[in-house]
């Protein structure tokens, strides 16, 4: 039961979702829906384990000295004040001008857009070693890249070949491309999903 | 007031993490771990309170008593706190996975498989379009040499081998078109927070 | 004078007859209405056709609309169920499934059906149409390209595997990136630094994902036989709980069940910025000899890996998101594209039953990529037949 329950519900579930799939029937759509929310409701509680997880991982650095344990203590306060702020109000708390969405508001936010506009250094520096390689893929890269930025940027009477150089880019090679790429992640993922449903693939389900 | 002090705190925040670019030092570590505290709260909270409660509350209040299912292998789940009994939570583990498994299963195989397959299938000649005839040519031949290149069971050796090198020039092509068409998206973030410091919080900019 | 009056009588008669007749004429009505059940359905919705009124498009050409009415009872009130365009000679009515819906359209009920051609001030309406109900079909009868392709991957899959089964030796071309792990874990072992995986983005029921565990496993059991230490930061809880049972595996099968740490596999946060924030904090202190990025990344896939260079770290990267590979391959040593993520599991392990499913690929390729020359000559001469063997119904 401890070994076999798991893979017997993979198995039958799995087989489940593809026959529905084919079955246009109510009652197996109705089971494929509450099989989705399932999912979901799962997840909302293994944020339980999440949270635990991070608290006691901050906990232990503080409790051990470990360096930069301070830290870890903004951390804890950060996530205890957000919970407090966000759960005690109630519904209320998700209301704009209230302190939770200030704090969402004037701290969350900003830091996040400016981890996100980091990438704009980034995108510099690694353009700078990948075009350093010299080899002949690194050299089809940059030339493609520079066709696609330089499309927006005035060049004279080089404008329009480049504009017409990269619409053909993208349209045609670019398209061709793509979908193979897709054709292989499609039969790639159907194999993985195959591997699963069958029990081939068992090592994401541990043992004891 | 609240505005201002809020403007205040979000440009030094914003300092904090551009100091990053320099090297690691405390302000930058201080910005990120109040991040990583901050969001998981807030995460926690939504998911409740727009996730948890219409879900499950409020189905099960609702009479919507199938929903007790999910909410027992929630449970379930929490069980990997005790380890002598946190061998039942792979239960829900498997409910997750198998659920996944057999739902992509077929998604993978018809929008990525079968669909693109689809779309690839165009007259390789049109009479009387030059243009249209070339352009259907090289989707037809890129995506034939792209394929012939992700083939695992063959050397690319000879022939097959020139197949897969014009596939892989094919996808370098696709992947230099979408950094390139990436790099512009990713400047305009950046003057984004230098137009919020400089315009926003100092106000030399209007 | 008499005379006078008639006929003045009579030229305003005319006149009101010849506006009336202008401002209010009758359209034809539809005929032949029938109603049937809607095929390959759930088993609520009826399909309602008709043949047009003589006056659309034709005739006094002054139908604009049909309304479609529907009644449970042939004698009794019918109520508008909704329109189609004129030219338009089909009309399916669909119906919710739950009770409470107002649009509700019970299963196993008859439903009598009229058609309306609407002109700008009058309509016509059809006879009443036969009585029809819903019910839901057990095959959809549209998707059988499907099933094809099901059962074809399906054999393929199976003849392959029983064949590695049986002993065939499987070839694999050989993989950059997958050669590269071994030297990897070792660098990390030799340098007395940690390896840190990272799963990505991805929840747990994302194919990518699953991809990246398959990989886990085998790389946690390298690195507990090299008793070398992995850590885990984690985007989801789920990914977590699931990581933690696929390395507490990998370190059983090792020989090696003490070694395995739980705290090394934690939770960081599920905002996005907020884990990229954590992790780069991470290689940043800890200073892993190896990155690996294997599973769902999005545009943080750029910052982490540049930080993980900064770091002195050797990466190998791998994920189905196309969008990101052009910056994994800038800022990696090694990336697996695309399918070469899924394929991982089967180059590590070398288990012939994985093997034989790369070969099932391979095969789907292959008729893939007859499918494609097939059909570009029959696009080319026009063979609509074959063309439509390969329309898919979603």
């Amino acid at each position: 039961m401890r070994k076999t329950l798991p893979f017997a519900i993979v198995t039958g579930v799995g087989f489940f979702m593809l026959v529905q799939y084919f079955v246009p029937r109510e009652e197996f759509e109705i089971i494929y829906e509450w099989s989705l929310d399932w999912i979901i409701v799962i997840g909302c509680f293994a944020m339980l384990l999440g949270l635990w997880s991070l608290t006691m991982a901050s906990i232990h650095k503080v409790q051990r000295k470990t360096p930069g344990w301070g830290y870890s203590v903004i951390a804890l306060i950060g996530l205890i004040f957000m919970l407090i702020v966000g759960l005690y109000p109630g519904q209320a708390s998700l209301v704009k001008g209230s302190i939770f969405m200030l704090f969402f508001e004037y701290i969350y936010i900003p830091i996040q857009a400016t981890m996100f506009s980091l990438l704009a250094f980034y995108i510099a520096s690694a353009a700078y070693r990948a075009f350093r390689a010299r080899t002949i893929l690194a050299t089809i890269l940059l030339v493609s890249a520079l066709i696609i930025m330089l499309r927006l940027v005035p060049l004279g009477p080089l404008s329009s070949v480049n504009q017409w150089l990269a619409n053909f880019i993208l349209t045609v090679p670019n398209m061709a491309a793509k979908r193979a790429f897709w054709i292989g992640v499609g039969l790639g993922a159907t194999a993985t999903a195959l591997k699963i449903m069958l029990g081939i693939e068992r090592t994401y389900m541990g043992r004891d | 007031m609240v505005e201002t002090i809020g403007i205040w705190i979000a440009a030094i925040l914003t300092l904090g993490i551009f100091s990053f670019l320099y090297k690691d030092n405390p302000f930058y570590k201080f910005c990120e771990s109040l991040f990583v505290g901050v969001s998981a709260g807030y995460w926690f909270a939504t998911t409740f309170w727009q996730v948890m409660m219409p879900k499950l509350v409020d189905n099960l209040a609702a009479g919507r008593w199938i929903y007790i299912i999910g909410g027992i292998f929630g449970i379930l789940m929490l069980l990997r706190l005790f380890p002598k009994i946190g061998w039942i939570s792979r239960w829900s583990l498997a409910l997750v996975v198998g659920t996944t498994a057999g739902l992509y299963f077929t998604r993978y195989l018809v929008s990525n498989g079968m669909v693109q397959t689809e779309n690839t299938i165009m007259p390789i000649f049109v009479t009387g379009n030059l243009p249209q005839t070339i352009g259907n040519l090289v989707i037809v031949v890129g995506t034939f040499c792209g394929l012939v290149y992700f083939f695992f069971s063959k050397e690319h050796k000879g022939t097959f081998g020139g197949f897969a090198k014009v596939g892989i020039w094919f996808i370098m092509v696709s992947f230099g078109a979408s950094f390139g068409y990436t790099v512009m998206s990713r400047m305009s973030l950046l003057l984004g927070r230098l137009d919020y410091l400089f315009g926003t919080w100092l106000g030399l900019i209007k | 004078m008499r005379k006078i009056t008639i006929s003045l009588l009579t030229i305003f008669l005319l006149t009101l007859f010849v506006n009336i007749s202008f401002s209010q004429e009758e359209p034809l009505p539809p005929s032949e209405v029938k109603a049937s059940d809607t095929p390959n359905d759930n088993g609520h919705s009826i399909t309602v056709t008709w043949k047009l009124s003589p006056d659309d498009g034709a005739g006094k050409k002054n139908v604009v609309a049909y309304e479609i009415l529907r009644s449970d009872n042939p004698e009794g009130e019918f109520e508008i169920r909704g329109v189609a365009p004129a030219g338009e000679s089909r009309f399916d009515d669909k119906g919710a499934k739950e009770k409470t819906d107002k649009n509700y359209l019970p299963g196993h009920k008859n439903f009598y059906y009229k058609v309306r051609a609407k002109a700008d001030k009058t309509f016509a309406e059809s006879e009443v149409s036969n009585p029809a109900f819903a019910y839901g079909q057990w095959y959809h009868t549209g998707k059988t390209t499907v099933l094809i392709g099901v059962i074809l991957f399906s054999a393929f899959a199976l003849y392959f595997i029983n064949l590695a089964r049986k002993g065939k030796k499987l070839f694999v071309r050989p993989l950059a990136g997958i050669e590269a792990v071994d030297e990897a874990i070792g660098r990390a072992t030799e340098m007395g630094k940690p390896i840190l995986y990272i799963i990505g983005l991805g929840s747990a029921d994302m194919i990518a994902t699953i991809a990246s565990f398959t990989i886990l496993s085998r790389v946690a059991k390298k690195t507990a036989e090299y008793q070398t230490p992995i850590l885990i930061p984690c985007y989801d809880s789920v990914v977590m709980a699931v990581a933690q049972e696929t390395v507490r595996a990998a370190y059983l099968e090792a020989g090696r069940p003490d070694s395995y740490k739980e705290e090394n596999i934690f939770f960081v946060t599920s905002m996005q910025f907020a884990y990229v924030a954590g992790v780069n904090g991470i290689m940043l202190r800890e200073r892993p000899a190896t990155n690996f990025y294997l599973g769902k990344f999005y545009a943080e896939s750029l910052i982490l890996a540049e930080t993980g260079s900064v770091a002195g770290s050797i990466q190998i990267s791998g994920t189905d998101e196309i969008a990101q590979i052009p910056f994994f391959i800038a800022a990696t040593d090694y990336t697996l594209i695309g399918e070469e993520l899924y394929a991982a599991s089967a180059y590590l392990g070398k288990e012939p039953v994985l093997l034989g499913t790369l070969k099932a690929q391979d095969w789907g390729k292959a008729l893939v990529i007859i499918s494609l020359i097939l059909g570009a000559l029959a696009a080319s001469f026009n063979f609509q037949f074959f063309l439509n063997l390969f329309r898919v119904q979603l």
